[in-house]
Order: structure tokens, then C-alpha cells, then sequence
């Protein structure tokens, strides 16, 4: 007899329950019908995702009697508006811009919403209607930053609007809508548009767009901090931009989390227009508490290590306490691990309990939401991809597993629980290791000192403007001087110069004027100096790859028999072998083939497989929560063990002052510790790990210049190691300038392989500029004759074409993000200000033993690549005589 | 560069790659394309123009060295009918002034099927595959010929050289039982990796360098 097999296409604990698995195929088909449709309509940018299903309706509302006010509407619902709400409605209803910000989510939409709609309707505020109204034309547009959360946005925009006697169409247009709905609404717009940045862009192409948009009076961005660092944060700023010029007076309004530089947000979000904008503070969680999970024994524990699975016995009991707990984890993997191992402590979770990132397939993650929001699920284990989004009202626990690395992020996490009236938010770290007991104290701290970390704009990023460029060619066309004009008005292009813009015009129209692009172009002028797009195959593709601003080369994971899983890096499929297992959406897998960016898989045989580590998963530690980590530790240097926290790694800290000294905010600890394999040199600059692997590779460098390679070294981030096979002398070193900032720049290219970094960054730019194209859905073969890679158009810019700005753009990002060369400075800066301590510990010290491990995990060369390829080799060599 | 026996003659590998099959003093090279980017720029792309010349002197370069009279390309000489752009023929008539005396022949490949017949001052010599010369027989799509060994392009194979910690993609030359695979030889042409079989001779090129692999790791296809 067989068994009976698993739901196809689903993990373990969802395939438990049997009418999902009917829905899900239910909808699969629908799918595939509208997959054809689309293709046959060739509608724009259009990614896949299924529509909301039918349990996703709004629960029962209040019976519809005669139309109300807008306090009335809140007084029918038992509701008493926030002051902060008033606030916004008055500002709204005279017609001014602003910002909106709270650390947590609650009432943030209706008070912009219903602020809407007063604007429409003074009175609203005051008196209900005299009679229904009705909003016909295109009036109000929402962005959100997800287009997964635009189903739930139109649900709770509509809700209101009978009771207020308003008829007033709201409807989603996302990459998600079906192109036969998208063909319905250019004909007959709703009133209310949700949509997100790339969408909106896409719209603007459109050549009657400035029509479809002329009666827009006003635009709510929502999740503007989520927005506003990204490339995705420029677009929207120059969709708003172009609004603006249509409508001088357009409203627009921004919701975001609390930032340290909330004028920033306000300014970036609303360009020119910041002037007479107003800033709300919405509810500030007084109440928000950040606490520790604390390990009964700190003997056992361990002083490095990221993955924590020591407190599975206590997470367990946490999660069977509650009646929803939310397990936060930093990276992918991590979730993965931690999830089979929540399954094989209690078997009996199967079915209640989920894994929710990124990678995992849309329907598997709606399926995960709504189980939350109707608090059928007793646990999920996500990564940030459930940071955003609708509140999860039965969510009653916090769970943060690891160092929160931000402020914000751990507030916002908090923020997930405690929505009910009279609850607290609360998140609790689960530490990993010992160190990050102390990082607890941090978050606590900087939370309570409001020390949050800032968000910048992109400056100037030339890619978006050459996207913008052919977008706006497309979009009725442009006349360069007002174009000019009308980008600078935008914050991000704020310091633009008609240089760059020039350039940027010339790479479009001709290659520009100093390069040789003999007959191409993108755009060109008409008889009447207006550019415009020349050929439908071009206008075609831009269309096409529009908003495709992130995408990372991604294959499919899809079952041999059918049915998909989700997507995992190409880089990672690439390193496995036929017949390997890997671990996936919590389920060990087995490699069956690779066909048409697709990996097929069958369930393994085996328990355990390679857990796959996502690239860039990694987050960065904020500068922030870095000191107030140092703050924590001059604390206790001076005696003072006043938290929970601190109590538990008192024993850790004394060894550490015992054997070495403990960094804080006034000194530089440096630790040269001789072993058995050579000479380690541990230092603790606590800027994070990306600054890190800077500074180790340019002190390594510097240290040792006649012979680069001579360091293996790793990171983490609290510190670094530097590791040789001779010893230095670091005092005399240290004299003598290692820690100078003279030739910075010049050091810091030269410790590292900078080309690759700048290539790297170069993906990104050439996405966005529209130099890579993805090729249309099925689009036959002769396509590909316009296909190249990005590393194709870097050596050829290099090599034929060295002053095109978006190498520099490349260069400059990799400097600036990969390599965070002003913070990197910074730190050079003040580890020279600080009281240098070197010691010689006899052993490896508490700090110290995690950078050790952590050596044999990653390793940052120098090397040329034929070097790189005699060490590979030689590995594989070394590899073949321990078989 | 690297002397090896292939079907019992010897032959150079370049690390500009190319391959040289020195008994007849012949140059061989696969998958040139030449005006690629002259197809993109006519298609809206912008690719600067210069790939052409570089071809060109990596070509004289390689020509000089091995002081070949004749070259052989292995398909995909141009890239598609745009390809034919008159920037593109200018800088290859050039060139077929300055080598009059080179015997140049194509062995047609799906590209060139579509771009058409080289202009005819250009003085090449266009054949189908395979075209059959000593134990050779000269294609562009690798696919075994009687008793032959075949030496084609069209895959433009890249080798995934992989350590503990990373890996890299090198372009190489792959050389089978029956079928041997020269790396793309134009300036602005990709890399596809390839799953080579046990038994398969790989030399990748780095850094100018041609380097063998260690067969035996040669991992099994996927």
C-alpha cells in the first residue's frame, strides 16, 4: 500500500489541512486561465499572484442606516478618534500636505483616509451629508509599498464609505490586477486608486496619462520610511513630482514609522512642497516593553554563534502559553532552522504552526497571513517579510530571535503584538549568544532615549533618472527645460545639475555627444522638440521592465510532479549536485534536475539537508544600537549591573576585564593573542559588520603593504580579526599612521577587489536603466539577440566607454552602500580619539572566541583571479585526499 | 597558451580564445559575433561602439603570434541582419586590406543563418558543417560527426570552478570523446556554464591564462 502522498506544492504543516489543499487547487487553475489571458493581453509588467479568496472578506459590519458624520462613523463603531486624528482631518480638510508618524500602527489609515475624504467634504467632519454624494473621476491615488497588501487597503478603505453615504469606487491596480480589469479601469478609473510605485510609474507612461490623472487631489503614501531609502523611494518621488506639476496644489500625505530624521521623511516624501506641510505625531507607544529571554544557566551558554537553538526549550514554552506568538528571525535560514526544529519538539504543532519570507511561494504566505489574522495558527516563524503590513490583530507574543540590530526594526516588531485595547506591545530577544544579552539592554535603552535610526534618500541616482526619462518620452512626452525643472523639484535630484541631466539625456537620445553609439537611440525629438519614444518594439520593452528595480536572479523551486514551492538564489541551486538535499520552506528537499530556471525537487529521503544561506539577507547593525551598546558596557565597567540582562553576563564580563578589557564608549580594545596556528590581532570598533570587513582589509593592508593576502580575516559586529601566519608589531604600527585617513579612499580600493563590489552594484543599475531586459513572457527566441548580462555592458562601458556616469553611479554605490565609506571614516576617527588598550590575553576572550569561529566561516581575499583558481584548485586537491 | 594532442595532432590553446592547429597553420575561432553591438544599438540599446576594433586586434594579435595563414570561424561570425551596419563593414574592409593574402572560412552557424551572406569583398569563404579537414571535421553545433572529432562553438562554455567558500565561472575549452567546444571569442558575448562528463578535458581560461582542471573532480551533470 502506498502512503498517502503530501499536498503537492505545500509544506509539511499545511498540507495537514485537507479543504486548503482543494482551495489552493482551486485557485491554481483559475490561475493558469488567467496566466493565458494575460499573456493574450499583453497588459504591461504583470508578476502572478492569486486574488484574495473568499474567507478574506471583511467580517459582518454594522447594518447601513442613515449616512453619518465622521465622528459619527467612529461613535457607531464604539470608537473615540485620537486627538492625532483630528488633528490630520482639520489639517487635510484646509488642504495641506504632511507626514504622519507612529511606532505603532494603529489608527494611522483612518486618519488620512477619513482626512481624504474631509477634504472632499468639509462638512463630513461636522454634520453628515444632506444627500449621497458620489466621486466619479480619479481623485484620490494610495501607494503602498507591497502590492500583497493592497487587497487588504481597499477593504479597509471601503469600509467606512456607506455609512458616510459616499459613493466612491476604491479598487486595487497593482502588478497583481488582472490585465482584463486593468483594460476595464482606464476606461473607467475608480475614485480611489491603491497602488504601488512601480505601477503608478507604469501608468505615467501611458500617453493620455496626464488626463487620467487631472482630477487627482490627493496622494497617500503609505509606509513611507519602508520607501524612502530605496531606489523604489526615487521612483515615487518623481511620480509625485510629475502629479505636482500637473497640480500645483495636489495634497500628498505620508505614513511612516518613527525615524531619527523625521523631517528628512517629511521632505523627501513631499519635495518643493515641504514648505507648508504640517508633521502629526500619531499614538507613541509609551508602553512598549522590550525584554530577555534569559538563560536559567549562563555556565552552558554559548559565547558565540547566530543560531540559538540552546533556548528551544523556553521558546517552546513561550509559544505554548500564548495563543499566537510571532517569531522574528533575522535571516532566512535562520527561520528555516528554527522552524524544523519547533516541529520535531512538538510534532503535534504540524498544521498550526508556519514559516512566512520572502522566498516562499505568494499563495503559501497569503495562506500564513490569514491564518494569523483569524488566529488559527499558534506560531509563525518569519523574517522580516511580516515587518509590513496589516496588523495581525490575535498576535499576543513577540518573539525576536538574535540581536535586533536596530532600534526601529525591534520597536516596529514589538508594534506586531498587544493590539487588543489595554494590552501592551511587547518583544522579547531571544539571544543566541551571550553577548547580545547586552544588546537587549541597548535596544531597551536607545528605545527609551529615542535614539531611532535615520533613513536617507538615494542621492541623485542617475539609473531611475534614465528610467524616468524614457517613462516620461512615453508619457505624452517632455520638453528637456521643464523636464529639468520638474526633476529637481523632486529631493533626491534636488542637487542635480544640468550636467548630469544633459548626460543623462544624451545616453538616451544618442549615447551622448563624447561617446560613439553610431545609430542608437531611445528617445529623439519630434518637429516640435518634444521627445518621444521612436519605436513601439522599445516602448514595448520599457513598458516591460519598468519597476523591476529589485530582482535578484531567482529560480523557481517547483515539485517534479507539479506545483511550485517559492524561489531560492540561481548561486545556490548552481553549487548542488543532483541527488543533494536541501532544506526549503521548511521541508528537506532533494535536487532533481535544473530545466528552464526551474529547480525540480522530490521530497528527500534524508532528515537533514544543506540549509540555504540567501545572500544579503544579512542586516546591518546600526551605528544607534551600537552605542548604546558601548553605553551598556561603560555601565557595567563602572560596576553598575542593574538589569536582568546584565546580571546574567556579569560572570562573562568580570573574565573578559580579568583577562583582557572591556570596550565602552572611551576606549579601544585591542587583544593580540598568540596560538598554535599563528597570530591573531581582535579589535572592537562596534560599527557593524560591513564597516568591518572595510576597515580589517585596509588595516591588513596597510599593515603588511609588500605583501597583500598575507590576512585571513573574519568579522562580526562588534569587531574584527586579523589573522597571519607572522607577528606584528601594532603599537609601532598604530604610530606610524595605520589608523590615518590619509589616502583613505585611495587604501581602501586598493585592500579590496573594488571592481567586483562596483560590478555587483552594477546589476542593480543596469535593471533600472533598462540595459538588462528579462524578455517578454514567452516571447520567442529572437529576443535574446538584445539579451545581455549586466557584467557584459560593465566591460564594455569599462573598456569602450569610461566616462559613462553609471559606472561612476556603480562605483559610488559600492563605496557608499556595500562598503559604508562615510561611516567607515567616522570610526577611524574615533578609534583614534579613544584610549588605545592593546592586551596579550592568555587565551581567547569572551569577545574574541566568536570572531574565531566565526574565521572559519568567511574569509575576505586579495588575491588576483588566476591566484584565486590555484587555491580553488588546491582546495579541491586537499579535498580529494580526505576522501 | 597550451600545446595538447587532439585526434593526434597537436594544437594550441590561447588563452585569447582561440585555437591554433599549428601543422596547418591554422587559426580557429568560434562564436566572434561580430557586430552584436551594432544590432543592440539599432535596437535602442546603448552599447558603445569599439568591440569591432578590439576583435580585430585581438585577431592580429593572435594571427601574428602564431604566424597563421589561414583563419577558420566556427559559426556565428555576425551576430544578426543589423549586424551588417556599415561602421561594422568599414572596420572589417580595413582589416581584409591590410590581410589580403589571409585565407578566411566560415563554417555557417544559426546566427549567421540569420544574418545573411557576408558581403562578398569581404573575400570569405562560406561552407555548412560539417566541413571535413584531416581528422577534423570543422562545425558550429557540437555534435559528433562518423568518425571525426569535432571542433565547434555555439555554447560559449563557461566552467564553475568551485572552492569551500565561493566559486567562479571561467570561460573554457571543452574537449569531449568525440566533440571538442572553443569558448566564444567575441568581446560582447556572455558564458553559459556547462555540465561536462566524466572523462572530459576542461581548460579554463583566467586571467589570460589557460589552466586544466582536474578531470576526475569533474562533477556529474545536473
Amino acid at each position: 500500500m502506498r502512503k498517502p502522498r503530501p499536498q503537492r506544492g505545500l509544506p509539511a504543516a499545511l498540507a495537514a489541512t485537507d479543504h486548503l489543499g482543494k482551495q489552493l487547487d482551486r485557485k491554481r487553475r483559475q490561475e493558469s486561465r488567467e496566466k493565458k489571458l494575460l499573456k493574450a493581453e499583453q497588459g504591461g509588467l504583470d508578476f502572478y499572484a492569486p486574488p484574495p479568496t473568499a474567507a478574506n472578506e471583511p467580517d459582518s459590519a454594522p447594518v447601513i442606516g442613515p449616512p453619518v458624520s465622521i465622528p459619527g462613523w467612529f461613535a457607531a463603531r464604539n470608537w473615540q478618534p485620537f486627538s492625532f486624528q483630528r488633528e490630520v482631518w482639520a489639517a487635510m480638510a484646509a488642504g495641506k500636505s504632511g507626514l504622519l508618524h507612529a511606532s505603532t500602527g494603529s489608527g494611522k489609515t483612518y486618519a488620512v483616509w477619513l482626512g481624504a475624504l474631509a477634504a472632499l467634504y468639509p462638512n463630513l467632519l461636522d454634520a453628515p451629508l444632506a444627500e449621497a454624494e458620489t466621486v466619479k473621476p480619479l481623485t484620490i491615488l494610495w501607494i503602498t509599498p507591497m502590492r500583497a497588501l493592497a487587497a487588504d487597503t481597499v477593504r479597509a478603505l471601503q469600509a467606512p464609505l456607506p455609512h458616510l453615504g459616499l459613493d466612491l469606487r476604491v479598487a486595487a491596480r497593482t502588478g497583481d490586477t488582472a490585465a482584463a480589469e486593468k483594460t476595464k479601469m482606464n476606461t473607467k478609473p475608480p475614485a480611489a486608486m491603491v497602488t504601488t510605485p512601480e505601477s503608478l510609474t507604469l501608468l505615467l507612461t501611458r500617453a493620455d496619462a496626464k488626463e487620467q490623472f487631472r482630477h487627482v487631489r490627493c496622494v497617500i503614501v503609505d509606509e513611507w520610511h519602508e520607501l524612502m531609502g530605496s531606489k523604489r523611494g526615487v521612483q515615487t518621488q518623481l511620480a509625485l513630482a510629475r502629479l505636482a506639476h500637473w497640480q500645483p496644489n495636489i495634497m500628498v500625505w505620508g505614513l511612516s514609522a518613527t525615524l531619527g530624521n523625521l523631517e528628512t521623511a517629511r521632505d523627501a516624501l513631499l519635495g518643493a512642497q515641504a514648505t507648508e506641510a504640517v508633521m502629526v505625531q500619531g499614538v507613541e507607544a509609551k508602553n512598549i516593553v522590550i525584554d530577555t529571554l534569559i538563560p536559567k544557566t549562563m555556565e552552558r551558554f554559548p559565547w558565540g554563534g547566530h543560531i540559538g537553538i540552546k533556548l528551544l526549550p523556553e521558546v517552546v514554552e513561550e509559544i505554548d502559553k500564548n495563543n499566537t506568538t510571532l517569531v522574528f528571525t533575522n535571516v532566512r535560514s535562520q527561520a528555516e532552522i528554527w522552524y524544523q526544529r519547533l516541529l520535531e519538539a512538538r510534532p503535534d504543532w504540524a498544521g498550526i504552526i508556519a514559516l512566512h519570507h520572502g522566498s516562499l511561494d505568494r499563495e503559501i504566505r497569503d495562506w500564513v497571513e490569514l491564518g494569523l489574522k483569524e488566529g488559527r495558527l499558534k506560531a509563525v516563524v518569519s523574517t522580516s517579510s511580516l515587518d509590513l503590513g496589516v496588523d495581525f490583530l490575535p498576535v499576543e507574543r513577540v518573539l525576536q530571535i538574535g540581536s535586533p540590530k536596530g532600534v526601529a526594526r525591534l520597536l516596529q516588531r514589538a508594534g506586531r503584538s498587544g493590539h487588543a485595547p489595554g494590552r501592551v506591545s511587547r518583544a522579547t530577544v531571544v539571544p543566541t549568544n551571550a553577548l547580545e544579552l547586552i544588546e537587549a539592554v541597548a535596544a531597551r535603552q536607545a528605545a527609551g532615549l529615542r535614539h531611532i535610526e535615520s533613513r536617507k534618500s538615494p542621492e541623485k541616482p542617475l539609473d531611475v533618472l534614465v528610467q524616468h526619462l524614457v517613462s516620461m518620452a512615453l508619457g505624452g512626452g517632455f520638453v528637456p527645460d521643464e523636464l529639468f525643472a520638474e526633476v529637481k523639484g523632486a529631493y533626491a535630484y534636488r542637487a542635480l545639475t544640468r550636467a548630469e541631466f544633459d548626460w543623462a539625456l544624451g545616453f538616451v537620445q544618442n549615447g551622448g555627444a563624447l561617446s560613439a553609439y553610431p545609430d542608437y537611440h531611445r528617445v529623439a525629438p519630434d518637429e516640435h522638440g518634444m521627445y518621444r519614444v521612436p519605436s513601439q518594439m522599445i516602448a514595448r520593452r520599457h513598458r516591460m521592465s519598468v519597476g523591476t528595480i529589485t530582482a535578484d536572479s531567482m529560480m523557481h523551486v517547483a515539485w517534479l510532479t507539479g506545483g511550485r514551492l517559492g524561489s531560492i538564489e540561481e548561486g545556490f541551486i548552481a553549487r548542488l549536485k543532483q541527488g543533494d538535499a536541501f532544506t526549503f520552506g521548511g521541508r528537506v528537499l532533494e535536487l532533481i534536475r535544473v530545466q528552464d530556471m526551474t529547480a525540480y525537487v522530490k521530497k528527500a529521503k534524508r532528515k537533514t539537508g544543506i540549509v540555504p544561506q540567501w545572500n544579503g539577507s544579512r542586516m546591518s547593525f546600526s551605528s544607534e544600537l551600537a552605542e548604546s551598546t558601548l553605553d551598556v558596557m561603560g555601565q557595567m565597567h563602572a560596576g553598575h549591573f542593574d538589569e536582568p540582562e546584565t546580571r546574567a553576563v556579569r560572570p562573562l564580563i568580570e573574565l573578559q576585564e580579568k583577562w583582557s578589557a572591556l570596550p565602552g564608549p572611551d576606549n579601544l580594545v585591542m587583544e593580540a593573542i598568540a596560538s598554535r596556528e599563528g597570530h591573531h590581532l581582535f579589535v572592537y570598533p562596534f560599527a557593524g559588520r560591513m564597516v568591518h570587513i572595510g576597515l580589517a582589509s585596509l588595516l591588513g593592508w596597510r599593515a603588511a603593504r609588500d605583501q597583500p593576502g598575507t590576512f585571513s580575516i573574519s568579522m562580526n559586529d562588534y569587531g574584527f580579526e586579523l589573522f597571519s601566519a607572522q607577528a606584528f608589531d601594532w603599537k609601532k604600527l598604530i604610530r606610524e599612521g595605520l589608523l590615518s585617513e590619509k589616502d583613505l579612499l585611495k587604501d581602501v580600493l586598493d585592500s579590496l577587489n573594488a571592481s567586483e563590489l562596483a560590478q555587483r552594484r552594477f546589476r542593480e543599475i543596469a535593471r533600472v536603466s533598462g540595459l538588462v531586459f528579462q524578455g517578454f513572457p514567452g516571447a520567442p527566441k529572437s529576443t535574446r539577440q538584445v539579451q545581455a548580462s549586466s557584467s557584459l555592458f560593465y566591460e564594455v562601458f569599462r573598456k569602450h566607454d569610461r566616462g559613462n556616469l553609471l559606472l561612476s553611479q556603480a562605483e559610488r554605490e559600492a563605496l557608499e552602500q556595500e562598503l559604508e565609506i562615510g561611516r567607515l571614516s567616522e570610526t577611524l576617527k574615533r578609534m583614534r580619539s579613544r584610549k588605545l588598550i592593546l592586551t596579550k590575553p592568555p587565551r581567547f576572550t569572551p569577545f574574541s572566541f566568536p570572531l574565531m569561529v566565526e574565521r572559519l566561516r568567511e574569509a575576505v581575499s586579495t588575491e588576483s583571479m588566476s591566484s584565486m583558481v590555484e587555491r580553488l584548485l588546491g582546495e579541491l586537491e586537499q579535498a580529494a585526499d580526505l576522501e | 597558451m597550451q600545446s595538447i594532442q587532439l585526434a593526434g595532432e597537436e594544437v594550441v590553446l590561447c588563452g585569447d580564445h582561440a585555437m591554433v592547429w599549428s601543422a596547418r597553420r591554422t587559426l580557429l575561432v568560434a562564436d566572434a559575433h561580430f557586430g552584436k553591438a551594432a544590432a543592440f544599438r539599432a535596437r535602442g540599446m546603448p552599447v558603445p561602439a569599439g568591440t569591432t576594433a578590439n576583435n580585430l586586434a585581438r585577431l592580429d594579435a593572435l594571427i601574428d603570434a602564431h604566424e597563421v595563414e589561414r583563419v577558420v570561424f566556427l559559426g556565428d561570425m555576425f551576430h544578426a541582419r543589423e549586424s551588417h551596419a556599415p561602421v561594422t563593414l568599414a572596420a572589417l574592409r580595413a582589416w581584409r586590406e591590410r590581410r589580403h593574402d589571409l585565407q578566411l572560412l566560415l563554417v555557417e552557424g544559426n546566427h549567421d543563418a540569420n544574418a545573411g551572406a557576408p558581403p562578398a569583398d569581404l573575400r570569405i569563404e562560406l561552407v555548412g558543417e560539417p566541413y571535413i579537414e584531416g581528422p577534423f571535421a570543422f562545425c558550429h553545433h557540437p555534435k559528433p560527426f562518423m568518425d571525426r572529432y569535432v571542433l565547434a562553438g555555439h555554447l560559449h562554455p563557461a566552467y564553475r570552478l568551485s572552492g569551500r567558500r565561493e566559486s567562479l565561472r571561467l570561460p573554457c575549452f571543452w574537449l569531449g570523446e568525440q566533440v571538442g567546444v572553443l569558448p566564444a571569442f567575441g568581446d560582447f558575448t556572455g558564458t553559459s556554464t556547462i555540465a561536462p562528463l566524466a572523462g572530459d578535458r576542461i581548460y579554463a581560461v583566467a586571467d589570460g591564462r589557460v589552466i586544466a582542471m582536474p578531470g576526475e573532480r569533474i562533477a556529474p551533470p545536473i
